[in-house]
């Protein structure tokens, strides 16, 4: 089913001005939710990659170097992203 | 059970209500869709590296491992990053609000 069309097909004309204002709201946040599930996501793409050991996988679980590798590659992520941001703003100004 | 029925009824005809089950459900397939996509791609790469005329026994046991293992990596990233950006945004250091 298209979620666009089935919005679509509704009458929408019968809300108050308090509902779609209610609306609004709650779309703006589920797109923020969105957006961050989607950084992770990335995220967790680029630190499966950097953390857990090529080849087969032996155990289902996050073993006790897999799973702090995994928390610090977040971390350390975001540092390299501060930098990034931190030198433009110096570029710029 | 009757009241548990019509409040679902009501809810059901509010157009306010369905416009934000509909988002609701959008997102989350659109999250488990993501999720289905990158869990494939890493397990085949790691699991599958010469494919054969069949899925072995053995390739299928690193699938399903490989399978929980990235869940659980996923749900670890997602608690380290929201944590991050709470800490981040209440600092009002600028990074979380990057994000």
């Amino acid at each position: 089913m298209d979620p666009s069309n089935a919005i679509a097909g509704m009458d929408l004309s019968k809300l108050s001005d308090r509902d779609k204002q209610e609306l609004q709201q709650f779309v703006m946040n589920e797109s923020q939710k969105a957006r961050i599930q989607a950084s992770v996501h990335s995220l967790t793409d680029t630190c499966f990659r950097k953390c857990i050991p090529a080849g087969g996988i032996k155990s289902p679980k996050l073993d006790k170097y897999e799973e702090p590798c995994m928390r610090q590659c977040v971390d350390r992520f975001l540092d390299a992203n501060f930098v990034v941001l931190k030198e433009l703003e110096r570029m710029r100004g | 059970m009757d009241s548990i029925g019509a409040q679902g009824m009501s809810a059901f005809s509010d157009p306010k209500v369905q416009v934000m089950r509909t988002v609701q459900q959008e997102a989350a397939m659109q999250n488990a869709r993501m999720l289905v996509e990158k869990l494939n791609e890493h397990c085949f790469e790691r699991c599958v590296p010469k494919p054969g005329t069949s899925l072995s026994k053995g390739e299928e046991g690193c699938f399903t491992h490989c399978m929980e293992k990235y869940m659980s990596a996923w749900n670890t990233v997602s608690k380290q990053y929201v944590a991050r950006i709470t800490k981040e945004s209440q600092q009002g250091t600028g990074v979380g609000a990057s994000f």
